[in-house]
């Protein structure tokens, strides 16, 4: 298949053209962030005009969108240190586990996914409303750790079953008890593992909507939830909400750069080693 | 081992396993927030969403918009990978940049689409009307609606097949395309008879995610159409909210959520079936 130098070229051609193509929705927000609304919707569209950043600042300090971003981030961190954890701990026993009942569990895990989250939505929203938790990060975080354990289970499962069980056993013969050996031995040897799934399951918990649409309010807003009610209608706050918008994508952007080896294994709940 | 397992099983029992069974004691009551004292109706809440048009209609437009946005993502992310396979140089860039819309939020990715189609001040209308072509209302009308919610879906979920589908080639014996050569197989023949062959299972398990989470689609068609014009593109999911969130009907939007589930677990049983039948003839 490797081929001639042509045939290169036309292959890159084709591919940065498709590129470009693909990413012509974000560019053109990140053009009308840029500029003054007179001009964001002229036609023709202009390509060269004088860029500002001043909508970005607009947005970040005086609509508020930092104190979003902050109850994002609560809310993303919040459901890793919780699902990560508690999922790890259930990854490693099921890793070392081939009991019939371990896989019917992990198999079980996996119909969760099944389940349309709008069916999940539904009593959490009545159970905010009993406990009063509405509009608090408990509630969200919960429902997030939810939607969130069967995925951590599996992509830390995955990184386990690469870790030889020589070492568990080798550890345990120099007298530590299972639990030293985890900690000690197994832990360590999947620290990147760890940090794939964390940043998977923070970023699935920064990019929630249906949830976070349901569950936040006043006070907990997060940032889907905030420029959706913005939205893309009024063509007089176009370019305020595109610069929300392009801010809120720049997690995403990072999160893609860190784990960029490790991207399919992560999409597919470890079942692709990419 | 159970007790490493103990703490996640028993939040697990907690957030998943009490809201999955109240719901589905919600779902044979007529439990209405804020509304009268509630009471157990049975199976009317079933009965009464599956002899209604607006619910065959809504999932008629689900398994629709899927279907052809998934049969698209398969066909150009099968290109791109492909595309990404032959690349000599330049793959991780070309990766990483065509994976952006994926990781994108989804309502943030909406908002974007949005403001390609948006009648008028659109990029596109204001293209077109630039070159006195008259577009069509993409958002406003039935059939363009629906096209520009396939295109949405396709833009959001290609990149993840193209780099499934990439790791796939990447993990074949190389020996066997270069025997297919050898023996005189042109660049088609090689891709029907050896490659895509190798490939189905892979293929399988990615459509068998995406019919699971087509049952999911929510927030792009909530910032995008948000089910219009009328319910043109209403998928199950936004007519689930509608009826849970809006009218605040939680004992029939349990009895929608059941019956979706049932309709989830079926098709993939059936792609199961499928891959393990399929399975058995091809080794």
């Amino acid at each position: 298949m490797r081929s001639s130098w042509q045939t290169q070229s036309v292959l890159l051609a084709v591919m940065g053209a498709f590129t470009l193509v693909n990413l012509v929705p974000i560019l053109w927000g990140l053009i009308i962030s840029l500029k003054q609304p007179g001009e964001a919707f002229s036609i023709p569209p202009t390509l060269i005009f004088e860029p500002t950043l001043i909508f970005h600042r607009e947005v970040w300090v005086e609509k508020g969108f930092l104190s979003f971003l902050w109850n994002s981030l609560v809310i993303a961190a919040g459901t890793v240190f919780v699902s990560v954890p508690i999922g790890t701990l259930a990854a490693y026993g099921l890793a070392r586990t081939r009991s019939r009942q371990a896989s019917t569990l992990l198999f079980g895990l996996l119909a969760i996914r099944m389940l349309p989250q709008i069916l999940l939505a539904l009593p959490f929203f009545v159970m905010a409303r009993y406990l009063a938790l509405v509009d608090t990060y408990t509630m969200m975080i919960l429902a997030m750790v939810a939607m969130n354990q069967p995925f951590t289970i599996w992509l830390m499962r995955s990184f386990f079953v690469d870790v030889p069980i020589e070492l568990d056993e080798a550890a345990m013969i120099d007298g530590c008890n299972r639990w030293q050996a985890f900690w000690h031995v197994v832990l360590p040897a999947v620290r990147p593992g760890l940090a794939v799934t964390s940043l998977f399951s923070m970023l699935l918990a920064y990019n929630e909507f249906l949830f976070a649409l349901i569950l936040t309010g006043k006070n907990t807003k997060t940032l889907p939830v905030a420029i959706a009610e913005y939205g893309g209608e009024d063509i007089q706050y176009w370019s305020i909400s595109a610069a929300a918008a392009i801010g809120i994508m720049l997690p995403a952007v990072i999160f893609t750069l860190l784990v960029q080896r490790h991207l399919i294994r992560g999409l597919t709940f470890g079942a692709v080693k990419g | 081992m159970w007790l490493f397992m103990l703490p996640s099983v028993l939040v697990m029992a907690l957030v998943l396993l009490y809201p999955f069974l109240s719901a589905l004691y919600y779902s044979f009551t007529d439990y209405r927030l804020g509304g009268p004292p509630t009471s157990f109706i049975g199976l009317d809440n079933y009965t009464g969403l599956l002899t209604e048009g607006r619910f065959w209609a809504d999932l008629l437009n689900t398994i629709g918009l899927v279907g052809i946005s998934v049969a698209l993502q398969l066909v150009i992310g099968m290109a791109l990978a492909l595309g990404l396979y032959g690349m000599t140089r330049g793959v991780r860039l070309v990766s990483i940049l065509n994976f952006l819309p994926h990781v994108v939020t989804p309502v943030v990715g909406g908002i974007f689409l949005k403001w390609l189609f948006v009648g008028r001040w659109g990029l596109l209308d204001a293209t077109l009307i630039s070159f006195d072509i008259f577009p069509p209302d993409w958002l406003g009308d039935p059939f363009w609606a629906r096209f520009t919610v396939v295109l949405a879906d396709t833009w959001k979920f290609m990149p993840f097949l193209m780099l499934v589908l990439y790791a796939g080639l990447q993990s074949f014996d190389t020996a066997l395309l270069e025997a297919a050569s050898i023996d005189g197989a042109n660049w088609w023949q090689r891709l029907r008879y050896v490659i895509l062959p190798m490939m189905k299972p892979l293929i399988l398990f990615v459509v068998a995610i995406r019919t699971m989470d087509a049952f999911r689609f929510f927030d792009l068609v909530y910032v995008l159409t948000n089910g219009g014009p009328g319910t043109a593109t209403e998928t199950i999911t936004l007519y689930t909210y509608q009826i849970g969130f809006r009218m605040l009907e939680i004992g029939r939007a349990s009895a929608l959520g059941m019956i979706t589930l049932v309709i989830v677990a079926i098709m993939v049983a059936g792609l199961i079936w499928f891959m393990t039948r399929r399975g058995r003839e091809a080794f």
